[in-house]
């Protein structure tokens, strides 16, 4: 379980929020907070007041990956094989575990073919693709995709839900405007001024969104 | 007034995108995979890409603007207030119409990824222009926004409109559909007829077909009406 009490940072408030396993999506408007939540549950900011645990971990302790909406601007190498490797090299982890695990992810992901492409020649849902793969090179406990989709067609977020639904990563926490998207979740958080309005399944969160531009439309266009 | 492509070719390496067709007032919507060529045309469209062969015509077409798919390439001011100042137009009026009043001394890039598309829109939408590109109009911006640019972009009185987009499920009503595929543009026609040809429709709009339920258009009005029908 993911624990946040007594959150305070910039506009975010937060007084307590438990996020089980499986897909959670935050939506709300623009400026609500979900970049911001998102950035603190994977440690890159530090909350000015509460906590957030993960698994009883804080988030600057345990194993988190990251994708955001603009991958190709975190990229630090120029091949898609050493930009995927590049998480576990940084660990200082054994060569021989690198490769192989680097193998590994590029055979779940089906980026084989493209191992020896430069990153900046690839498509938009190409370098998603590679920053998904260098995030869930080590197994990360929370994998975090901050509007990674914002881009993408509908063919690629379809691969993507897939990979990231047969992944045994147990916390997938993503910030989306599709809502589409966040239907297929297994938790939603609604945010509103950077405070929680509503939580729990897409069913509870999507009720009590009935009759705004959040409904989804496939939900409005049940034949 | 018009925009012709006629037979413009741009190639890169092996890849190849060819675009033939005659864009007349109205809007236009222009689907596509990502990395099928959309920025590309959209470029091409806008005379900044030459075409490697072929020709892109502007037929009385005086006043111009493309809207790129990432905003921050627009920004000019330092201040919020003063990049509405740069489009000539008056900031209170602007960002009280989008919600951004109380920034209007920020720097614009620290406003939200939202926020800016949000600002710039607003910008670009204030003026009128008889060719309007609208690269990837939607990205970065939420369901509410999105519904109220369709609403400008629907109450578009004159002018070309071509809005490339990989949108799904919040469109303005549309005059023409139009689709990238295989390095060709191809044109699907005017809906509601054009639906039932375009490739890329989004899955709701392929259930209501499959549905025998049709809609007139793509807005969200068209698509509930078509989905209420017994």
């Amino acid at each position: 379980m993911i624990h946040i009490e007594n959150l305070r940072y910039r506009t975010l408030a937060i007084d307590s929020l438990s996020i089980g396993t499986g897909v959670t999506s935050v939506i709300g408007v623009n400026g609500s907070g979900k970049t911001t939540l998102l950035k603190l549950c994977a440690g890159i900011a530090v909350p000015d007041t509460g906590s957030i645990l993960i698994d009883g971990t804080e988030p600057r302790q345990a194993y988190i990956g990251w994708v955001n909406e603009f991958p190709d601007r975190n990229f630090l190498f120029d091949t898609v094989s050493d930009e995927i490797a590049s998480t576990l090299r940084f660990q200082h982890r054994p060569p021989g575990e690198i490769a192989g695990r680097t193998d590994e992810i590029r055979k779940q992901l089906g980026l084989g073919r493209l191992s020896a492409r430069s990153v900046q020649e690839l498509s938009g849902g190409e370098k998603v693709l590679v920053a998904l793969a260098a995030a869930m090179i080590q197994n990360p406990r929370l994998l975090i995709l901050d509007e990674c989709d914002s881009h993408l067609d509908a063919r690629c977020m379809q691969i993507i839900n897939q990979i990231i639904r047969q992944s045994e990563i147990p916390f997938i926490l993503r910030s989306t405007q599709d809502m589409e998207t966040a239907a297929e979740s297994d938790h939603l958080i609604f945010l509103e001024n950077g405070r929680v309005r509503f939580s729990g399944t897409p069913e509870t969160v999507f009720t009590g969104l009935n009759g705004t531009p959040f409904y989804p439309m496939s939900w409005k266009c049940r034949t | 007034m018009k925009l012709v492509l006629n037979c413009a070719e741009v190639t890169r390496g092996d890849w190849r995108l060819s675009a033939q067709g005659i864009f007349a007032e109205g809007i236009h919507l222009v689907s596509g995979d990502v990395g099928s060529g959309k920025s590309t045309l959209a470029l091409m469209m806008a005379g900044l890409l030459p075409a490697a062969s072929g020709s892109v015509i502007r037929e009385q077409v005086s006043l111009q603007m493309i809207s790129f798919q990432f905003p921050e390439y627009h920004i000019t001011g330092t201040t919020v207030n003063e990049e509405c100042a740069s489009w000539g137009l008056d900031p209170a009026t602007i960002l009280s119409s989008i919600g951004l009043v109380e920034k209007g001394n920020c720097d614009p890039f620290r406003l939200s990824r939202g926020e800016l598309k949000r600002l710039h829109l607003a910008c670009v939408l204030a003026n009128q222009y008889d060719l309007l590109i609208l690269d990837e109009p939607f990205s970065s911006l939420d369901v509410c926004e999105k519904q109220r640019i369709c609403s400008c972009l629907s109450g578009r009185s004159r002018g070309i409109t071509v809005m490339f987009t990989h949108e799904q499920t919040i469109f303005p009503r549309v005059k023409h559909i139009w689709e990238i595929h295989e390095g060709r543009l191809r044109y699907c026609g005017s809906p509601p007829d054009g639906l039932l040809n375009w490739h890329h429709a989004p899955l709701l709009i392929k259930n209501l077909i499959a549905a025998g339920k049709t809609p007139k258009n793509i807005t969200t009005d068209d698509l509930m009406e078509a989905a209420c029908v017994t």
